[in-house]
C-alpha cells in the first residue's frame, strides 16, 4: 500500500529536491558520483558490487566516490538519473532514448551489459498461435520494451497494434491480473514471464529471442559527467567486469556470486541462472564492444527510434523518428545536430585491453 | 371501568429495587401529576406507562389487559426535548400520523387525501395556537412553540392517555403559564387522561386532578439499593381546578396560581421532604396543598 | 496590543492571505522552474508555463494522432463516471445497510462488527483477491473505489441513525408508526444530508483509490494518463492533469454541498444554531 502511494507522492517529492541538489551539482571535477539501479537479472551485479566493495574498490583506486542506489521503481529511477539527482543509471535502450534522450539529457550507454534472449515474451492463454492474438486485449506496460516487443512480434505476422488493444497494466499486479479471465494475453519480462508461463494453458507465442540484440541493458551515465570526469567511467568500468568475471566464472565464488544476486532479486541460484539462461550477459568487455561496434545497432535504434515516434515518445518537438540523434560507432541514426544518446565503447575497450 | 390498573408493580434493576410496591387505579379523565426527588423512579414509571420499560413484577393493565410492551398509538407522549421532527414543518410534523395511518407503505399522502389531512392538521395546529406558524420548521420556533407543537401533534392521534415528562421544564415561567392553559384546555376537550411528571410542585397542584409523590420511606445506608421508590402520596387536588375551568375558559391573566408567595412554598416544600420522617410528611402536604387552593 | 488570539483580519486582508500561499508556490515554482530551463531548455521536470499550455492544446483541444480522440475530456469523462459510479454505490450500500444498522439491533449485532473489520482492511492489499473476484474491467475499478469507502461511509450512517434522539422515534411510535415507516419517514431524511456530508469527506479517499484502480490495469482515465506519461517524465501533461483533478474535486465538493443546503435547509440552520 504504501508502494503505491509513493508512486503517487514521489514525483512531487523529488522535483523540490533535485530542484536544488542537480543547482549545486555542477562543478567541473567532481570527487562524488552516485548511480542507481533496479532489480533486473541484468542489473543484480551492482548490488552484489556495491555490497562487496567492488565498486568501492574500483572508486578508490581513482580517487573517486561512488555511491550506488538500488531504486524500488524502475521507471522512477530513470526519472530522477533525468532529473539529475544520479549521475548513472541502468536501463534499458529504449527507455534511454525516450526519457533522458528525449528530456535533452545528453546521455551515454557507458556499459552494455547484456541484450534479453529470451526475456521477455508474448504470453497467450490457451492458444498457441501468435496469430491468434487479433481482436485480443493485451495486457502490459504500455510503452514499455514490452510494448515494443509487442509491436515487433504483431509486425513479424503482418498484425498492427490497431488490430489488439492495449491495457496499460502494472507490472506489480501483471501476475494475479493473468489469473483472472478478463486477461487473455500479456507481454511481460522476467521473472514474471516464467512465473505466469508456469500456469496451465499458457503459451510463450514470442520472444526477445526471436529479435536477438534489440532490447538491450545498459548503464548509461550523464555524458557532460562522463568528459569531465573519465576517471568515473573508468572506475565503473573497471568494477563492473570485475564483477563480470566472478560471477561468470564455474567456481564456489562464481555460484555465491549468483546465489547472492539471486536472493536479492528474490530467487534461489536455480532460479537465478535460469533467469541468465534468457539473457545474452556480455561477460567479457571484448564482446560488448563487438557487438556495439556492429552495424545492427544501429539499425536496432531505428526500430526504437520510429515504435517511440509512432507513440508519441520523442516530445512534441519531434516531426519525425529521426528527430533525436543516436550515435553509435557505426555512424549516427536521425539528426546529427541533436545527438543526445551516444554508444561509446571506449570505456569498454579500455577494459576489453586490461588498461583499467 | 378503570383504565389504568397498577397492581403490586415492582421495578427492578438486577440488585437495584427502582420502584416497588405500586398499587393504584386511574380512571378515565384524570390527570395526574407527579412529583417526587430526582432519581426516585418517576421517570422509569412514566416509561412503564410508555411501554419502553418493562414491568420486574406485577402487572399494568390498560383496560383489564397488560400495556403492549412498546410505545403506541393509544398512548401520546410530550418530552422535555426532542419531541418534534426537525427536519418536518409544522404542519408536516402534525400531519404526519395521519399520513403514517393512510400510507402505510410510503407513510405519504398525494392529492386529495393529502388536502383532507391537511385540513385536520390546520385546525389542530390553529387549535395550539401555531396557525402563523404552518410551514416554518423546529428550529425557527421558540421553546415554548415547539412544546405546543409537540402537543398538536399527539393529539391529532387521539391517544387515550398522554403521557408528559416535565413538558414545560425548559420554557420560561410566563411562557408556562401560557402552556398550562393550553395543556387543560386540550385535555378537556379530547377528554384524555394525562400522566405529568413536573419538578414545579405548584404545576402539579395547579394542573392536576390527583398529586403522586413518589418517595423512598424504607432506607438503609448500608444497601442504599435495596428499597425503591413508593407512591407515598396520592392527593385529591383538582377538583377547584375543574370547577375554575368550567367556569369560564381561561385566559392567561387568571392561571397565574393565586396567594403563597413563591419564596414561602418552596421553603415548605423543602421541609415536607427533607426534615419531616415519613407519615408526617403527609400532613405537611396535605397543610402545603389545603393553604395552596 | 491585544492578544494574537483575538485579532481577526478584516475581509480585504482575509482574501489577501488566503491567495498569498498559492501565490507563492507558483512563485516558487517559476523560480525553480527557470532555473532548471536555464541548464536544460528541454528539461520535463519543472516545464514552462508555455509548455503546459502546449500540452493542455495537445490532451484537450486537438485530437489525439493515434485515435482521434481528445484525451483529456476523454479520461475526465471515463474517470467521473468510474467515479460517480463508485460514490453512488457506496452510498446507496451505507444508506440501505447503515440505516437498517442504526435502526434494527438484530441487523446491527450481526453486521455491525464484520463491517467494523472489512473497514480496517487496507483493499490495496488484497488486490489480488480483487482481481480473480471481479476481474480487471471497469467492474473492478468502481470495486476498488466501494470497497474503499462505502464501510467507511456505513459506519458513519450507522453511526449518526444511533444519534438520532431515541424521543424521536419513540415519538413516532405514538404517533402509529411501524419499523418501515420509522425508517422511510424519520430516519431517512434525517440520514441524507448527513450521508451527503460523509461522502463529501470520503471523496478524497475515492479519487485516492480510484487513479490507484487506473494506474494498475486501464486504457484511459485521469489516473491512467498521468501514470502512462510518467513513463516518460512528460511533467508538462502531469501536472496540469494534477491541477484539473484537484478542481474537479473541488468542484464536486461544491455541488455536494449546494445540493445538501438546497434539499436540506432545515439541518443546515440546525447545525449554524448548535455552532452559535
Amino acid at each position: 500500500m504504501t508502494g503505491r502511494y509513493s508512486r503517487i507522492l514521489l514525483p512531487f517529492l523529488f522535483i523540490f529536491c533535485s530542484v536544488f541538489s542537480s543547482i549545486s551539482a555542477s562543478a567541473a571535477e567532481r570527487q562524488k558520483f552516485s548511480v542507481c539501479w533496479s532489480i533486473y537479472v541484468g542489473w543484480m551485479p551492482w548490488g552484489f558490487g556495491a555490497e562487496q566493495d567492488i565498486v568501492k574498490k574500483w572508486a578508490d583506486k581513482y580517487g573517486i566516490q561512488i555511491d550506488v542506489v538500488q531504486i524500488n521503481d524502475y521507471i522512477e529511477s530513470i526519472n530522477q538519473y533525468t532529473a539529475g539527482k544520479y549521475d548513472g543509471c541502468s536501463m534499458t535502450n529504449m527507455d534511454a532514448l525516450t526519457i533522458p534522450a528525449a528530456g535533452n539529457v545528453d546521455s551515454t550507454a557507458l556499459i552494455v551489459g547484456d541484450f534479453s534472449n529470451g526475456n521477455d515474451g508474448v504470453v497467450l492463454k490457451n492458444q498457441k498461435d501468435l496469430k491468434a492474438i487479433k481482436g485480443q486485449k493485451v495486457n502490459l506496460v504500455e510503452l514499455s520494451v514490452s510494448h515494443y516487443l509487442l509491436a515487433r512480434a504483431l509486425d513479424s505476422v503482418g498484425l498492427a497494434e490497431k488490430d489488439i488493444q492495449v491495457v496499460n497494466t502494472s507490472d506489480a499486479d501483471l501476475v494475479a491480473a493473468f489469473n483472472t479471465k478478463d486477461v487473455t494475453a500479456v507481454v511481460t519480462w522476467n521473472p514474471l514471464l516464467s512465473e505466469i508461463l508456469a500456469m496451465p494453458n499458457t503459451n510463450s507465442v514470442f520472444d526477445s529471442a526471436k529479435i536477438p540484440g534489440e532490447i538491450i541493458d545498459l548503464m548509461v551515465v550523464n555524458t557532460k559527467t562522463l568528459q569531465e570526469n573519465p576517471k568515473f567511467g573508468k572506475a565503473l568500468v573497471g568494477a563492473w567486469y570485475e564483477m563480470m568475471g566472478l560471477m561468470s566464472a564455474n567456481s564456489e565464488a562464481g555460484r555465491a556470486a549468483r546465489t547472492a544476486m539471486g536472493k536479492a532479486s528474490g530467487t534461489d541460484l536455480a532460479g537465478y541462472d535460469a533467469q541468465l539462461a534468457s539473457t545474452k550477459m556480455f561477460y567479457l568487455p571484448a564482446e560488448a564492444v563487438a557487438f556495439t561496434n556492429s552495424a545492427q545497432l544501429k539499425t536496432t535504434m531505428q526500430y526504437v527510434a520510429e515504435f517511440s515516434f509512432n507513440h508519441g515518445l520523442l516530445g512534441e518537438g519531434a516531426a519525425d523518428a529521426t528527430f533525436i540523434g543516436v550515435e553509435t560507432p557505426s555512424g549516427i541514426y536521425g539528426n546529427s545536430k541533436n545527438v543526445q544518446l551516444r554508444f561509446d565503447p571506449t570505456f569498454m575497450q579500455l577494459a576489453a585491453d586490461g588498461k583499467l | 371501568m378503570a383504565l389504568i390498573e397498577i397492581r403490586n408493580l415492582w421495578k427492578e434493576y438486577g440488585q437495584q429495587v427502582v420502584l416497588e410496591q405500586l398499587n393504584k387505579t386511574v380512571g378515565e379523565g384524570e390527570f395526574i401529576t407527579i412529583v417526587g426527588a430526582s432519581g426516585c423512579g418517576k421517570t422509569t414509571f412514566l416509561k412503564m406507562l410508555l411501554g419502553t420499560e418493562s414491568v420486574s413484577r406485577g402487572q399494568l393493565l390498560l383496560d383489564g389487559k397488560p400495556l403492549p410492551g412498546e410505545p403506541g398509538p393509544e398512548r401520546g407522549i410530550v418530552f422535555q426535548r426532542y419531541s418534534v421532527f426537525p427536519h418536518l414543518s409544522v404542519l408536516g410534523n402534525v400531519m404526519l400520523s395521519l399520513e403514517l395511518e393512510k400510507s402505510p407503505l410510503l407513510g405519504r399522502l398525494f392529492g386529495g387525501a393529502r388536502k383532507t389531512a391537511e385540513k385536520l392538521a390546520k385546525e389542530m395546529i390553529d387549535a395550539v395556537g401555531l396557525g402563523q406558524a404552518m410551514h416554518k420548521y423546529p428550529h425557527e420556533l421558540s421553546g415554548g412553540m415547539q412544546q405546543r407543537l409537540a402537543l398538536a401533534q399527539s393529539l391529532i392521534k387521539r391517544p387515550r392517555i398522554l403521557l408528559l415528562d416535565e413538558p414545560f421544564g425548559a420554557l420560561d415561567p410566563g411562557i408556562r403559564a401560557d402552556m398550562h392553559q393550553l395543556v387543560l384546555s386540550l385535555w378537556q376537550e379530547h377528554k384524555l387522561t394525562v400522566f405529568m411528571i413536573t419538578h414545579d410542585i405548584k404545576e402539579g397542584f395547579y394542573l392536576g386532578t390527583r398529586l403522586w409523590v413518589f418517595d423512598k420511606c424504607r432506607f438503609d445506608p448500608q444497601a442504599p439499593n435495596a428499597y425503591g421508590a413508593q407512591i407515598t402520596y396520592d392527593l385529591p387536588v383538582g377538583q377547584t381546578d375543574g370547577h375554575l375551568l368550567k367556569k369560564s375558559p381561561p385566559r392567561a391573566a387568571e392561571k397565574v396560581p393565586p396567594p403563597l408567595p413563591d419564596k414561602y412554598r418552596r421553603n415548605l416544600w423543602n421541609q415536607v421532604f427533607t426534615n419531616i420522617p415519613c407519615p408526617a410528611r403527609v400532613i405537611g402536604l396535605c397543610v402545603c396543598g389545603v393553604g395552596f387552593v | 496590543m491585544k492578544k494574537l488570539i483575538n485579532r481577526v483580519p478584516g475581509r480585504t486582508a482575509r482574501w489577501i492571505l488566503g491567495v498569498l500561499p498559492f501565490v507563492l508556490c507558483l512563485v516558487l515554482y517559476l523560480a525553480a522552474s527557470n532555473a532548471r530551463l536555464a541548464e536544460n531548455e528541454n528539461d520535463k521536470l519543472l516545464p514552462s508555463f508555455s509548455s503546459f499550455a502546449g500540452a493542455i492544446e495537445r490532451m484537450a483541444f486537438t485530437p489525439d494522432k493515434r485515435s482521434g480522440n481528445y484525451l483529456l475530456w476523454q479520461d475526465t469523462a471515463s474517470s467521473l463516471w468510474r467515479l460517480s459510479l463508485g460514490l453512488g454505490l457506496s452510498a446507496l450500500l451505507a444508506l440501505v445497510i447503515g440505516i437498517l444498522n442504526g435502526a434494527i439491533p438484530y441487523m446491527r449485532a450481526p453486521l455491525s462488527p464484520f463491517i467494523t473489520a472489512i473497514s480496517l482492511i487496507p483493499p490495496m492489499a488484497i488486490l489480488p483477491i480483487l482481481f480473480i473476484v471481479f476481474g480487471l474491467g471497469e467492474l473492478a475499478k468502481v470495486m476498488l473505489i466501494v470497497i474503499g469507502i462505502a464501510p467507511f461511509l456505513i459506519r458513519d450512517v450507522q453511526q449518526r441513525a444511533l444519534e438520532i434522539p431515541a424521543e424521536q422515534l419513540i415519538k413516532a411510535q405514538t404517533l402509529g408508526a411501524n419499523t418501515w415507516q420509522i425508517i422511510v419517514r424519520v430516519l431517512f431524511p434525517q440520514i441524507m444530508p448527513r450521508l451527503l456530508a460523509s461522502v463529501r469527506l470520503s471523496l478524497g479517499a475515492a479519487w485516492l483509490f480510484l487513479i490507484a484502480a487506473e494506474a494498475i490495469a486501464a486504457t484511459e482515465g485521469l489516473g491512467y494518463r498521468i501514470f502512462l506519461v510518467r513513463r516518460y517524465l512528460a511533467m508538462d501533461v502531469i501536472l496540469p492533469y494534477v491541477v484539473w483533478i484537484t478542481l474537479l474535486a473541488f468542484l464536486l465538493d461544491y455541488v455536494l454541498r449546494k445540493i445538501s443546503r438546497m434539499c436540506y435547509p432545515w439541518f443546515h440552520a440546525q447545525i449554524q444554531t448548535a455552532e452559535n
